[in-house]
């Protein structure tokens, strides 16, 4: 009953192998958390990193909002499901359930043989722990026993019980203890597949029953979308994507998210697409098809993969494209596919075909299309028929990032701009630029991301629509017939607003120049040192170690929590010798007569914020002041608002 | 249709022919492993005592004295007070050499630490040594402790030699899976609660063995005691024998025959407990 956070969670071996790689996830009290992914991809290690089994390399690992880095696992209050059962072969089913209610004290007052409280020398209850008494273990091993209905099997050994027997005595032995988390780690691998989806709605209905959070790891990608309420897709140590079962099948953030949930996996071909007018033309490779559609349908996508040059992966599901004669009749979305063969389901016919006409449907390669029919349907080889695509349902990648280039929400709208005497022309609107932005008179492309946008300003704009997508609200603003997408923390209604623009974001390309936005960390390498300093403790002269990071030669004192989890990153005496890489944002100094000393290069007037720029040795950073500041200056930055990077093995510490 | 008949004939007279050879093998090796044991066992029957009056190969008369006088005639060989103190001293070691090697096996089995290869490889290299090389240094360290004459002494080496053999121990624990320590773990036992609720129970036949190995070499072993003990009253059997007379062979057979037989009922018990256990403490694979 309990929620988990895991803040930059890292596993790396002493080879320097990472098994995990910068794992962050909040996991709400009461959820089902689904991990899951291909063999090898950390699930395991990040699970058993939960339970206590494996050390934390780097990262912060908090139950119940305690820090549980260094604990105990018998401490955190979790308990462990594993794959191969693990019951203690030598004891009764009845042992092995009350083995860690026999390990437990619970607080109780002292009482003589007859129940009598026994008192103190004041009068008082003494407190004291003590183990349960055989009824209570009883009860609560027959109370968990009966939850997973082997009340019979308590007085026999695991070797005379089936597997799925097994299993649900390892289930009981997690649930008699009541845990604040019950980890789960691939436990329905070992039976067969009848017995599976039996167990797993039995699963299902203990979370629901027990209102505990679950944490489950399997590479089934349909037991994940069927038991979770949040998946978490993993892949070589990454984090794929952390979404609800319906989003990661909707809407993919990556080819591997995409084309691991779902079966019949998802077609993947290889296209170019080409932005005509308020048409956009997408032309299979490989293949003579080609599909025009409007404009309107593809709006979020990255405008720089519209000009018909890069190659991309369009991908869309077996159940989007359809054979169905009246639905491709009606639509305008059509491909040639050539039929190779079917596969009955019964419920369904699985059509494999190639959009190649020379293809034979078979090989994996980008041309090979899987389509779903009804159920036995009689399709002709070889015949080439129509196939109609569901545009709303299309999935664009791209080829080498592998990344979704139609994102749900969009990272910049891109606008055709005019610049001319320090303002910027653009939807009809007008801006004066700040003195920071020095944009040279021509025109260009503005490009604006969606959370420089503002709320209150000179521009007006109608609302069009607002989409609440995991929590942000991506609100459509319409500007003079232009669309404009706008990141707000809540819901906007229908009609006219006033909008402005954070200028320090803003990327602006005219010609061969290119404006950047203002960087928003500051990165400087350094060091950690400990000094010894006699100081006055509770009346005695002690010599008390500080530790400080070291920057440029200038000490910056550390606070507790910085250099603690230093330490336990570089395990000990290594972070003397380990470089670092310290960032802060750029409103993380403040300017006085001593610190990091730099050298003022310009100040930045983005109008309401002022900055200046500096340099510090090779690094340049940036700094929000108060007016003109010149010559040199003395940064301090904030100690306990540093994000700190080893530098040798590339982890985020804080 | 006769050519299939005469092929299948052939081949049973291959078959009978194969058994016959094999099971000659067979009994030529069984009666030359076994004809010194049954000398040894006609010998102790001898009336006489010297080997000399044999007629031949075996003896010229039979008869219990020998087996009389070993356990009557305690003036200058004290034979029954030799096998109590072959008793002590195995049953000593055992105890403690089996809680050695089975600590030995179990930290190398279930931890992880930096020397923990180097060990494993130091202690195989040292085994290949025969034991027989170190006796002078074990003479002089005896005689600095002052263990000399001492049956705690000889206690003492056994115990500290039967770790040496963990690797089968280890073996064995290497196949307890991990993940019961790893349950045990999450359910609040500590390491030693493991040790002792888990692996313990489920290697019962490995305990027996273990136990068996220790017991039997102090129970025979020669050259630890004849260096280390001097009195005759501490003598172990094995001592005690060499240090009887030529002519007193058939005594000599007599007691070697007699120290045999506490080891081989042992074996037969213990052995049908180690097979039953293995098959009975089966965990899931």
């Amino acid at each position: 009953m309990a929620n988990l956070s895991l803040k930059h969670i890292y596993k790396v071996y002493p080879n320097g192998a990472k098994a995990v790689n910068d794992f962050n996830m909040q996991i709400e009290d009461k959820e089902f958390i689904v991990f899951v992914g291909p063999s090898g991809c950390g699930k395991s290690t990040t699970l058993r990193m939960i339970a206590g089994l494996e050390e934390i390399t780097a990262g912060e690992l908090k139950i119940g909002g305690t820090v549980v880095n260094g604990m105990e696992p018998k401490d955190r209050d979790i308990a462990m499901v594993f794959q191969n059962y693990a019951l203690y072969p030598h004891m009764t089913i009845f042992e092995n359930i009350a083995f860690g209610l026999r390990m437990r004290r619970i607080p109780d007052i002292k009482r003589d043989k007859n129940g009598n409280p026994v008192l103190d020398k004041n009068g008082n209850e003494i407190q004291i722990m003590r183990k349960y008494n055989k009824q209570e273990l009883s009860a609560k091993v027959n109370e968990a026993a009966e939850i997973l209905g082997i009340t019979e099997y308590l007085k026999r050994k695991p070797k005379e019980m089936s597997g799925g027997q097994r299993q649900r005595v390892a289930l009981g032995r997690a649930i008699v203890r009541q845990p604040k988390v019950m980890l789960l780690d691939e436990p329905l691998s070992n039976l067969d597949a009848k017995l599976r989806t039996q167990m797993r709605s039995e699963i299902v209905k203990l979370h629901k029953k027990l209102q505990t959070t679950f944490i489950y790891v399997t590479h089934d990608q349909v037991e994940a979308m069927t038991m979770g309420t949040r998946i978490v897709v993993m892949k070589d140590g990454f984090v794929k994507q952390i979404d609800t079962p319906k989003n990661l099948y909707k809407y993919p953030a990556n080819k591997f998210v995409a084309g691991f949930i779902g079966t019949p996996q998802m077609n993947f071909f290889e296209g170019t697409l080409k932005k005509q007018g308020d048409k956009v033309v997408i032309d299979f490779k490989y293949s003579d098809a080609q599909v025009t559609v409007p404009y309107s349908m593809l709006m979020k996508t990255t405008p720089q993969y519209l000009d018909g040059s890069k190659t991309v992966y369009i991908g869309f599901r077996a159940e989007d494209v359809t054979l169905d004669e009246e639905k491709v009749a009606h639509s305008t979305a059509k491909i040639p596919v050539r039929i190779s063969h079917t596969e009955e389901l019964g419920t369904e016919t699985l059509v494999y075909g190639d959009i190649n006409m020379e293809g034979d449907g078979f090989a994996e390669t980008s041309t090979r299309v899987i389509i779903k029919s009804a159920g036995f349907k009689e399709y002709q080889t070889d015949k080439v028929c129509e196939a109609a695509l569901d545009i709303n349902a299309i999935h664009l990648f791209d080829i080498d990032t592998e990344e979704s280039i139609l994102p749900r929400i969009p990272e910049y709208n891109y606008l055709d701009c005019k610049a001319a005497n320090g303002n910027i022309t653009f939807l009809g609107n007008k801006l004066a630029l700040p003195p920071a932005i020095g944009c040279p008179d021509g025109s260009g492309e503005l490009l604006i991301p969606v959370s420089a946008v503002r709320f209150d300003g000179p521009i007006k704009a109608n609302v069009i629509s607002c989409e609440n997508i995991n929590g942000s609200i991506l609100v459509s603003l319409d500007i003079n017939g232009g669309r404009l997408y706008a990141l707000s923390d809540k819901v906007l209604d229908s009609g006219e607003i006033n909008i402005g623009l954070d200028f320090k974001k803003l990327i602006i390309k005219i010609g061969a120049d290119e404006i950047q936005p203002m960087p928003e960390i500051n990165g400087l390498n350094g060091k950690f040192v400990m000094e010894k300093s006699s100081e006055r403790v509770d009346g005695k002269i002690k010599n008390v170690p500080r530790y400080y990071l070291l920057i440029n030669g200038t000490k910056l004192e550390a606070p507790a929590e910085v250099y603690e989890k230093m330490f336990a990153a570089t395990s000990g005496r290594k972070v003397y010798n380990s470089a670092f890489r310290y960032e802060w944002t750029p409103y993380d100094f403040t300017l006085s007569e001593s610190g990091i000393e730099a050298q003022v290069s310009e100040t930045l007037d983005y109008g309401n914020e002022k900055f200046v720029k500096c340099t510090v040795g090779q690094e340049t950073l940036y700094v929000k002041c108060g007016g003109q500041v010149n010559g040199t200056v003395y940064l301090v930055p904030d100690a306990g608002k540093v994000s700190v990077i080893e530098s040798d093995r590339q982890i985020r510490i804080v | 249709m006769n050519k299939a008949k005469a092929k299948v004939a052939k081949a049973k007279t291959k078959k009978v022919l194969n058994v016959a050879i094999t099971y000659c093998i067979l009994i030529v090796v069984a009666f030359i492993f076994f004809f010194p044991c049954l000398w040894l066992i006609l010998a102790s029957f001898s009336k006489s005592g010297s080997i000399y009056s044999f007629d031949g190969f075996f003896p010229s008369e039979y008869g219990f004295d020998a087996f009389k006088s070993l356990f009557t005639d305690t003036v200058m060989y004290n034979y029954p007070k030799w096998f109590l103190n072959t008793l002590f001293i195995a049953v000593m070691s055992c105890l403690f050499g089996t809680l050695l090697t089975i600590l030995t096996a179990y930290c190398m089995s279930r931890f992880r630490f930096k020397s923990r290869k180097a060990m494993m490889k130091a202690t195989l290299l040292l085994g290949m040594f025969p034991s027989f090389m170190g006796t002078i240094a074990v003479y002089l360290i005896m005689t600095q402790f002052n263990l000399i004459n001492q049956q705690w002494g000889l206690i003492l080496i056994y115990s500290a030699q039967a770790p040496m053999g963990y690797m089968v121990q280890k073996g064995f624990f290497d196949t307890i899976p991990y993940s019961i320590d790893e349950a045990a773990r999450i359910d609040g036992a500590s390491n030693f609660t493991v040790f002792v609720k888990f692996i313990l129970p489920l290697s019962k036949p490995m305990l027996v063995y273990t136990a068996l190995t220790s017991f039997t070499w102090p129970w025979s072993d020669f050259i630890l005691p004849k260096m280390l003990l001097i009195d005759k009253d501490l003598y172990t059997v094995a001592v005690g024998l060499m240090s009887l007379g030529e002519t007193e062979f058939a005594r000599f057979a007599a007691g070697s025959i007699f120290i045999a037989i506490p080891i081989i009922v042992l074996y037969f018990c213990l052995v049908k407990y180690m097979i039953n256990g293995m098959a009975a403490g089966a965990v899931k694979e």
